[in-house]
């Protein structure tokens, strides 16, 4: 006998915007879950698990039980506030949801973005394996009863010297009305599936009959935990037709990987994080198609690339043991794939090839990354990072690559920082102190108010505090500087960055101890990669020759103030490159030519990986690192001469 | 067959740092002592010789401390009810350093009069401690470096919460800074980096780098004082800083000297067991580096200072 527990349902009435919408749920619902719905998205970017407050909703009337009000203060609690993520209908309710920070969806366009080359040398036939192929057929009359399936492989037989081809079901569903509806005069697109001796030709598309200089679309896509990035690409000339970018709408679902794993534990919460990335990858494919006045269904090849955990939620495999010690991925170099078990709107059949990754936190965004880079055929002894939430690593040259991956958290993203937001309108991005006056100067993204600062904000404010003396080198506030923009506040001392009148909001914009601690934990453990990676291979950062930054945050990453506070290696300006995404470069390059599909595979095979946890080593470089700029002063002589410039002009003014 | 012993050669040397100061140099004090110097890993005397002998600090509190063992109470008898009258005992017992710890309960008044009887009963060169809480300490010290100015007092605690006010308090009136950090070379190295940075000079600062008694972690506060002898003897400047290790304070706490009733009897007799503990983490740190020693018993005062001059001959 089933025992069913009688649930009361209840009324839940949500506000937002003045908009109400409601909702029966029975006892026990998450007003998250019950928010969802409603059709109100809720941000939880810590992945419902109650740390970061951003879910607070106000409860206007009625009850609500709270499993946890930690991120709540006394007086928000007081006016009724309570987690969404944590808290439980019991009984009718009226629910306010104050105004959701807008994910704004920021598109790159083709006017803003750079010109992609074509390699040199391209050419469809030579470097694709896939082919498209003219054929004409005769119509099936009373006298030749063939049947569709059969009377394409002859002629493709015939007119094409396909000995061996096969289709999917899908394909064989879709055929006998695309043959009539393009009166059996039809392009065919198809690649070898077998081997060069023993080829086995897959169909992968049938079209109404195309020029022969027609596109072919495929697709170069980059899963970051942030944003998602896609080039839509025509493989007959090579050339990028369009390019977009969109947050990951997973966002609102953890803002790094970790609180996205966790939220796979919850149920269902795998096919939400894998529904929304394709959500977007396919909004993100209709975009680009407009563009290119084309459509999704005619996307025949996406190369993908991503980290380990973007990877592993796209295909709805289970991630947790990328999390949990010994930190194993499912699989790290995924089959080929057909577009249509993934869900993508591109043409059912489509190849979709995930590029292979080395490890739980090196990832194929970083396979493809050194491909695009060069890093694996350079002379020259290069570090490669590419700066996003993890900090993936990786060393050497043509002969050898070692590579780490350090969890610098999302301190330069602007989360764990009272004022930090990401890089859109608003956002502080760049700020110079007055080493006298301590008076700041604000570049604002948008040229708008100030709302809040960003990561690149974030590192040219610790610069400059540090080299003005308000910080020292362990990174406490001076708070005897004759200034009312440093004061003590709740978390230890703190300076105001933007007084309330001149911001958003109203209130004033800060940065305190803690995030001051925050950004140094995350820069610590960066460089401190950089010197453990060395150190195994029995170098020191001395002896790297060319530096290269990837991650589209790299590019506004301003290099001198970087180094101030050690997060850099103190190399010469004219070492350092910025490579932009080079995830998706490599992704196209891929996508372009077998040949540079096949090196992806080589350098993810050439990769050694080294695990920091290990042993103590790293955390050893982590303290010594976690200084403004470093506790061995020797390591950054260019900053140890700009601090002893500067005390000795405010000595001779004195 | 003759063996040569291998000898290794230094690039770095410890500073040298002088603590007191007499009334040629200011101060009330009857002699200067000078510990660090070394340019060699610990009494390798076939390598360098060992300029300094370490020191002896005798551990006394402002006020009759309540939470010492009942052995020490016995040791000290009367003396303990008056820091003067304790200070003239310690000396007394072996004592060539003092160290008088505050107390919570002290005002700025009750601190800088306690420093000054200490300092009229005897000569011997004074450090300072506050209670340990930052804020507590700020008023204190303050108070203390200010009435006891050009003494070249050793003042504690100075850590990264409040080197700021330490520190300045120390410049202004010539006393030197007990630069104190949870048991880590790097965190060492730094706060005597923000030290000097605040432009103290590098010959008055002495390192606590915090220690565990015997069996509670003595062997990761050797292992970083041997590391933090290493780094200063091959040229890393921030490190050459002699050490004072607080071992009376931490053998004390231990349970095989704080209890005496309910133990297997094959801990043997209470006090020469109490004793016992204080002195062996006294040697052992000694062997790692320390160059001042801060005991609570007259009889491991004795005892340890034996172990020292043998050190030094052997």
């Amino acid at each position: 006998m089933t025992f069913d527990l009688v649930f009361m349902n209840h009324t839940i009435t949500f506000t937002l915007d003045e908009k109400q919408t409601t909702v029966n749920v029975p006892t026990g619902t998450l007003l998250s879950d019950a928010a969802h719905l409603a059709g109100i998205e809720i941000g939880q970017p810590c992945g419902g698990q109650g740390r970061c407050g951003r879910c607070a909703v106000q409860v206007l009337s009625g009850n609500v039980r709270r499993r946890s009000t930690l991120r709540l203060s006394p007086e928000a609690l007081e006016q009724g506030f309570a987690l969404a993520c944590q808290s439980i209908v019991e009984g009718d309710a009226a629910i306010h949801v104050p105004q959701q920070e807008k994910i704004e969806r920021n598109l790159t366009t083709d006017r803003v973005a750079a010109e992609v080359q074509v390699p040199d040398g391209y050419a469809f036939e030579w470097s694709q394996p896939i082919r498209r192929a003219t054929v004409h057929l005769n119509p099936p009359t009373m006298d030749d009863q063939t049947d569709d399936w059969s009377r394409l492989q002859t002629a493709l037989r015939t007119q094409h010297q396909l000995e061996n081809t096969t289709a999917s079901l899908a394909l064989l569903r879709r055929l006998g009305e695309i043959l009539r509806a393009s009166e059996w005069q039809i392009s065919v697109i198809y690649s070898n599936i077998g081997s060069y001796e023993a080829p086995l030709f897959q169909i992968l598309d049938i079209r109404q009959l195309e020029d022969l200089d027609d596109p072919v679309y495929a697709a170069a896509i980059d899963i970051g935990t942030t944003t998602v990035s896609l080039w839509l690409v025509d493989l007959i000339s090579g050339q990028v037709k369009a390019q977009v970018a969109e947050y990951n709408s997973q966002i609102a679902r953890g803002e790094d990987v970790i609180s996205r794993i966790i939220y796979t534990g919850k149920s269902g919460g795998s096919a939400d994080l894998q529904q929304r990335v394709v959500e977007t990858i396919n909004r993100l494919t209709e975009a680009a198609c407009k563009r290119a006045k084309t459509r999704p269904e005619n996307v025949i090849k996406a190369i993908i690339a991503g980290n380990s955990t973007m990877i592993h939620l796209l295909l709805g495999i289970p991630a947790a043991s990328i999390r949990l010690s010994p930190f194993i991925t499912a699989v790290n170099h995924p089959p080929i794939l057909a577009s249509r078990e993934i869900g993508f709107n591109f043409c059912p059949d489509a190849i979709i090839d995930c590029l292979p990754g080395v490890a739980s936190y090196v990832g194929a965004d970083i396979t493809a990354g050194v491909l695009s880079s060069g890093l694996d055929t350079a002379e020259d002894i290069t570090l490669f990072i590419d700066v996003g939430t993890n900090g993936e690593i990786v060393f050497g040259n043509r002969d050898w690559l070692v590579t780490c991956a350090c969890s610098a958290g999302p301190a330069f993203e602007g989360a764990g920082v009272v004022d930090g937001m990401r890089a859109t309108t608003g956002a502080i991005e760049e700020v110079w102190i007055n080493g006298e006056t301590f008076e700041p100067s604000l570049r604002v993204i948008g040229g708008k108010k100030a709302k809040g600062i960003c990561g690149s904000g974030l590192i040219s404010l610790i610069a400059e505090m540090f080299l003005t003396g308000l910080l020292d080198k362990a990174g406490n506030v001076n708070l005897t500087l004759p200034t009312n923009r440093v004061r003590a506040g709740d978390h230890g001392g703190e300076y105001v960055v933007a007084w309330g009148a001149e911001t958003e909001t109203g209130r004033d914009v800060v940065i305190t101890r803690v995030d001051v601690d925050n950004l140094l934990r995350a820069k610590a453990a960066i460089y401190a990669g950089f010197s453990m990676l060395a150190e195994q291979v029995g170098m020191t950062l001395e002896d790297v020759q060319q530096m290269y930054i990837g991650g589209s945050f790299g590019k506004y990453i301003n290099v001198e103030k970087a180094v101030q506070i050690g997060l850099l290696p103190d190399l010469a300006w004219d070492k350092f490159k910025f490579l932009g995404n080079t995830a998706i470069k490599g992704a196209y390059l891929a996508l372009l030519d077998t040949q540079q599909r096949e090196r992806v595979d080589d350098i993810a095979r050439r990769m050694t990986y080294i695990e920091l946890s290990a042993d103590n080593s790293f955390y050893e470089a982590f303290t010594s690192a976690l200084f403004l700029p470093h506790t061995d002063l020797f390591r950054f002589p260019s900053v140890e001469a700009a601090i002893l410039s500067k005390v000795e002009s405010q000595r001779s003014d004195s | 067959m003759p063996i040569e012993i291998p000898k290794d050669k230094w690039n770095g040397k410890v500073r040298t740092i002088n603590l007191g100061a007499t009334a040629a140099e200011g101060g009330t004090r009857a002699k200067v002592i000078t510990v660090g110097g070394e340019t060699s890993m610990p009494y390798l005397h076939f390598e360098a010789p060992t300029p300094n002998t370490p020191l002896i600090a005798v551990e006394i509190k402002s006020r009759k401390p309540t939470d010492w063992s009942p052995l020490l109470a016995e040791a000290w008898g009367e003396a303990m009810n008056n820091p003067a009258a304790w200070a003239k005992a310690a000396e007394a017992a072996g004592a060539e350093m003092l160290i008088l710890w505050l107390t919570l309960e002290d005002t700025p008044a009750d601190a800088v009069s306690a420093v000054k009887a200490v300092l009229a009963a005897s000569g011997l060169p004074l450090a300072v401690f506050g209670p340990g809480q930052a804020e507590k300490d700020n008023d204190l010290m303050v108070a203390v470096a200010e009435a006891a100015k050009g003494e070249r007092l050793l003042l504690g605690i100075c850590e990264d919460k409040n080197y700021r006010t330490i520190v300045a308090t120390a410049m202004a009136n010539g006393h030197l800074v007990n630069a104190r950090t949870p048991m880590d070379v790097n965190l060492a190295k730094q706060l005597n980096i923000l030290i000097t940075d605040m432009g103290l000079p590098a010959d008055r600062i002495i390192m606590d780098p915090t220690v565990g008694a015997l069996g509670y972690g003595i062997e990761y506060g050797y292992s970083v004082m041997e590391r933090l002898r290493l780094a200063a003897l091959q040229g890393d400047s921030m490190t050459q800083f002699p050490m004072l290790v607080t071992v009376g304070f931490e053998a004390w706490k231990a349970k095989e000297s704080k209890v005496g009733e309910g133990v297997p009897a094959s801990w043997g007799k209470w006090e020469a067991r109490a004793i016992n503990w204080e002195i062996t983490t006294a040697t052992a740190l000694i062997e790692s580096g320390a160059s001042i020693v801060v005991l609570r018993h007259p009889e491991s005062v004795k005892r340890v200072k034996a172990a020292i001059s043998e050190l030094m001959t052997a």
